[in-house]
């Protein structure tokens, strides 16, 4: 009996069945036909193909629509698409492994701190600047030492087209009431280690619970701002480096000191500093200027200022978003041209790009235009573009490396109390040694 | 293996009186039995359970995406909607993956039969010298796991220039040893006296190929030609390695990777992930009662 | 899907058959012809891959390109002094271990389940299976969903118990355990389809012969229908163990790009994945993923072995 209703069944079926086969096989043949088995480029469009790749998500990834979608109502002769990748490190992966490949993206969005990484001359194509040039970009309208964080032997790779550095936020009414603010409002400027934790601990007074929050699961940023405005220097040579062990020390005890008297919380990740300052623990945070898109959103009182002076000055850690080139083995001049405009346009615009995700424009013009200065408070940190210290240009630094995952570990134990400055830098070398040692990939 | 064996062993202490799940339903309709009853609704209740993640994805894609994260939770809401559903359409990626998918699943079934098919032929049904090295040495392949060859396969690639193309993804898909063998294993069993007769009447391998040795095998073909198109369809590591060009992704290495514009929303990436099961739950449907019983002709019950 | 049980059978079969002495003369050098397009792609697409990737291992070939220069054993010495390494293993073994007897039993236990209750077989059939033939991604972005603290569906049902939330994938005790789980539900259905088939090859009259001895239903279960799967219940241990072994997909998906909190779902191909690709160190990748393919070949062959013993 159930032999003879399932055969009766699958007689019903095998019409049906052989339909949605040869349907899938005409499809097949369909699409490949259409495609010539590879990427659908529109094939009966005259239009300049373009394809771009980014990691911007969130803030920023509203900010690149927008600007995209003017640029395609400015270019109806360009095929234009952007693709967003989740960041970190997949979206290194995927560009890398692209370019391997020798199929990549016409455009790219990587952090400048990547490019040494992103092995220029074999991944990347150079950018030439002579065509740059034609299109209004060269070093004139860029900070020089922006400019320069784009050159990798003798060429251009990565076109920078933002700086991001870590700015001092301050809550305006817990620093009023500290009596923190100057007369325009301003936080009052601190110079060297004391007055600082004087400050903090002014803020402390108030807020009765912490005075600076702080990123703890990344606090290279702190670290390199520190280091660098002693004008120490991290150098990497074929198997050994050379640390300024005092100017480490100097930082690791300010940490130190923040944690011991209980300023600084002993663990937050990014969102938990942002909040933390949200919610009035503290009244100063030190952090990305991307979080900017989320006190605007917040609606709470806040401000921004470039960051403080602890060792004579007021440089920063920064890193920039840049345009780059990802290789490809055919490659096309036309399309290539046509992502050289794209990049001039995206520098020249970037107006959008900064008023809403609080980055400093790379280039020139936008910074000096009457719009970006009446920008609040944009325009107070402004300055830190002057003062940014970028990584150190070895292939294991940059936006989420593997040094600054190795520091994050050494400085753990400061944050949480657990080790001294002396045992965080040993513990610091101890990373760097393996790093340095590891046989380079690029 | 004889299946007549292992009487049960009676012994006379414990006869019948355990409880669990009782005899089976078909013994007599009508005859209500406890046991049965209760057998019944372990059975529904697994049922259930399993298909729990299913259908809360399904009330969540359909929930405004507000609602999707009040506490408590509800499995139905009072304002159902399409609107995720026509978002992830419009937005188009989903429909171009499941496209891919399609074209690279069906270059991998069709190629991986046709070669099987071929092989397995050869092996079974042909002398030749060698024959018993080539075919341990085929055989050998299985215990490489293609996980692992992921990165010399991707070198290959770049030189063959197939990164980022439906080949590149489909071709080394398309070794599988496992197939040959379940094939030869089926063509042994084929009686010899269908080829001579076949033989007799002056027909050389590729008719006796074509016209006794196919025919027999459709419900063979059809299991390992479904396992071989699932298997395509929801490889995700090579894939992942092979395609960075989100036109060309499948489902599983799109879904996974390609960062919607709008951050972390719960109702339409529960509708993405519904569109994106959709087409082979449809065909697992259509198809139910050929992976069953193929499983079972295709000889991997051992 | 891979099955080694077989392996023995085969050539016997064989030999059998080749000694019947049925050589054709018209035929002698078709067989070459029918096996050498398999053959081809056999070759180009995974000979040729293994023994490139043996080279490679000796070698600092990296993803950026780039000059490549012998290296001798160096990637070996680095691969088999790396503790991660070593951890990664094991987390692919841990996961082994705690995935196959779930995934085993629970696959039996349904079959027979479904075999007895015979008026809802599409319907059994349907709600184990289909979760197999998810794609990767789907499983995992509803699995997430449902583990989400806060207001997931499982936190939620914890909570209704009185028990305390869990926070299944941030927790680095939990987040394998996670996996398993949702691997459990996705994949249980091809274990529950091979046992569905030895079910039915369980010839009727063995029950009927039982029932006339008076055995109730869970001693039939019990000496008729366990004893008749062993076979099966070693063919699918086998598969299982082989194919957890090649445990990824799920586990990069759920436990993110490094690996799950303080990498506790860092399985061992996510590590080469990671080493040969994000980190570009291909040489030292192959130096890995050989280490893996032996030892996946001896675990095989011990199990292969115990198997057929058992079985015999």
């Amino acid at each position: 009996m159930r032999d003879a209703k399932y055969t009766h069944r699958s007689e019903r079926w095998l019409p049906r069945r052989g339909f949605i086969a040869a349907s899938g096989l005409g499809l097949t043949g369909a699409a490949l036909g259409i495609t010539g088995c590879g990427p659908a480029d529109a094939v009966l469009d005259d239009r300049i193909p373009l394809r771009q790749w980014n990691p911007f998500s969130a803030g920023d990834g509203d900010r690149i629509i927008q600007m995209h979608q003017r640029y395609q109502d400015e270019h109806p002769d360009i095929d234009f698409r952007a693709v967003t990748f989740e960041w970190g490190p997949p979206f290194y992966t995927k560009v890398a492994m692209s370019a391997a490949g020798g199929r990549a993206a016409d455009v790219a969005v990587l952090h400048m701190s990547r490019l040494a990484s992103m092995a220029p001359g074999r991944l990347l194509d150079p950018i030439d600047t002579d065509t740059l040039a034609d299109f209004g970009i060269d070093e004139n309208v860029l900070l020089p030492h922006v400019w320069n964080q784009g050159f990798h032997d003798g060429e251009l790779y990565g076109l920078a087209f933002d700086t991001h550095p870590h700015i001092h936020y301050f809550n305006p009414e817990i620093c009023e009431e500290a009596g923190l603010l100057d007369s325009d409002g301003r936080l009052v400027e601190t110079h060297g280690v004391e007055e600082y934790l004087d400050m903090c601990r002014a803020v402390q007074e108030v807020t009765g619970d912490l005075a600076l929050s702080l990123d703890t699961t990344y606090s290279w940023p702190f670290f390199w701002t520190m280091y660098r405005q002693q004008d120490a220097e991290l150098t990497f040579f074929e198997d050994d480096f050379q640390i300024d062990d005092e100017a480490a020390l100097n930082a690791f005890a300010v940490i130190h000191q923040l944690t011991e008297e209980g300023l600084t919380p002993r663990f937050t990740n990014n969102p938990g500093a942002t909040a933390v300052l949200d919610n009035g623990q503290a009244g100063l945070l030190f952090q990305g200027n991307w979080e900017i898109p989320s006190f605007e959103d917040s609606g709470l009182p806040y401000s921004a200022g470039e960051a403080p002076d602890l060792f004579g000055n007021r440089r920063t850690r920064a890193d920039a978003h840049c345009f780059v080139l990802p290789h490809q083995d055919d490659r096309d001049p036309e399309r290539t041209r046509a992502s050289l405009a794209y990049m001039a346009w995206m520098l020249r615009n970037s107006l959008i790009w900064s008023e809403g995700g609080g980055h400093i424009p790379a280039y020139q013009p936008v910074v000096e235009s009457d719009e970006y200065q009446a920008l609040e408070p944009h325009v107070h940190y402004a300055g830190a573009a002057e003062n940014a210290e970028f990584e150190p240009d070895v292939w294991f630094s940059g936006s989420s490396s593997r040094l600054q995952s190795e520091a994050a570990a050494a400085l753990n134990g400061l944050h949480t109390g657990s080790s001294n400055p002396e045992q965080a830098l040993e513990q610091f070398k101890a990373s760097l040694r393996t790093l340095v040692t590891t046989p380079s990939p690029v | 293996m004889a299946t007549t064996s292992t009487p049960p062993r009676t012994t006379h202490a414990q006869s019948g009186r355990r409880h669990g799940p009782a005899p089976r339903p078909r013994t007599r309709l009508g005859r209500v039995n406890p046991g049965i009853t209760i057998l019944y609704v372990v059975a529904i209740a697994a049922a259930l359970v399993w298909l729990v993640p299913l259908l809360w994805a399904i009330a969540t894609s359909i929930k405004p995406e507000a609602e999707t994260t009040l506490m408590p939770l509800r499995w139905l809401t009072a304002s159902p909607t399409v609107e995720h559903y026509v978002a992830v359409i419009q937005r188009g990626e989903l429909l171009r993956w499941i496209l891919n998918s399609l074209v690279v699943s069906t270059l991998v079934t069709v190629l991986t039969l046709v070669l099987c098919v071929l092989a397995a032929y050869g092996f079974s049904k042909c002398e030749f010298p060698g024959r018993g090295w080539a075919f341990a040495l085929v055989i050998g392949g299985i215990l490489i796991p293609p996980q692992v060859v992921v990165v010399p396969q991707f070198v290959l690639m770049t030189q063959l220039n197939l990164v980022n193309t439906y080949w590149g993804v489909a071709l080394p898909q398309v070794v599988m040893p496992m197939f040959v063998l379940i094939f030869k294993r089926f063509f042994d069993a084929i009686p010899r006296d269908y080829e001579d007769a076949a033989r007799m009447d002056g027909a050389g391998h590729i008719r006796i190929l074509l016209n006794v040795v196919l025919p027999l095998s459709r419900p063979i073909m059809a299991a390992v030609g479904i396992f071989a198109f699932i298997g395509a369809w929801n490889n995700f590591l090579w894939p992942l390695i092979v395609i960075q060009d989100p036109d060309v992704m499948t489902v599983p290495v799109g879904l996974a990777t390609v960062s919607s514009d709008h951050g972390l929303q719960y109702a339409p990436s529960m509708a993405a992930a519904v569109i994106g099961a959709l087409p082979l739950l449809i065909v697992f449907l259509l198809f139910q009662r050929q992976i069953v019983t193929g499983v079972a002709g295709a000889g991997i019950k051992g | 899907m891979t099955t080694l049980s077989k392996l023995s059978n085969r050539s016997n079969k064989h030999r059998g058959r080749a000694s019947a002495g049925d050589v054709r003369e018209s035929g002698r050098w078709a067989g070459p012809w029918f096996i050498l397009p398999f053959v081809a792609f056999y070759v180009l697409f995974l000979i040729w891959p293994s023994l490139a990737m043996l080279g490679y291992s000796f070698t600092d070939r990296s993803l950026a390109g780039g000059p490549v220069s012998w290296v001798g054993i160096e990637n070996w010495v680095e691969a088999l002094g790396d503790p991660y390494m070593w951890r990664s293993l094991w987390i692919t073994l841990l996961f082994t271990l705690l995935s196959v007897p779930p995934l085993v039993a629970l696959g039996a236990a349904l079959a027979i389940l479904t075999d007895h209750a015979r008026r809802l077989g599409w319907f059994l059939r349907m709600a184990f299976f289909a979760p197999f033939v998810l794609p990767v991604a789907v499983m995992t972005m509803i699995w997430t969903w449902l583990y989400q603290p806060g207001f997931g569906l499982i936190n939620q049902y914890l909570q209704m118990m009185g028990l305390q939330e869990v926070e299944w994938l941030g927790n680095e005790g939990t987040v394998l355990i996670a996996i398993v789980i949702a691997t459990v539900w996705w994949t249980v259905g091809f274990n529950f389809v091979l046992y569905l088939a030895a079910l039915q090859g369980i010839p009727r009259e063995t029950y009927e012969a039982a029932g006339i001895d008076g055995a109730g239903a869970w001693r039939k279960i019990r000496h008729i229908t366990i004893p008749q799967l062993k076979r099966t219940t070693g063919l699918v241990t086998v598969l299982q163990v082989i194919a957890s072994l090649r445990i990824f997909d799920q586990a990069y998906l759920m436990g993110g790009d490094f690996g799950g909190p303080n990498f506790a779902s860092r399985t061992f191909i996510h590590y080469i994945y990671e080493t040969g690709f994000v980190n570009f160190r291909l040489g030292l990748g192959s130096a890995m993923a050989w280490v893996l393919t032996i030892t996946m070949v001896l675990v095989s062959v011990l199990l292969f072995r115990f198997f057929t013993r058992d079985g015999r």
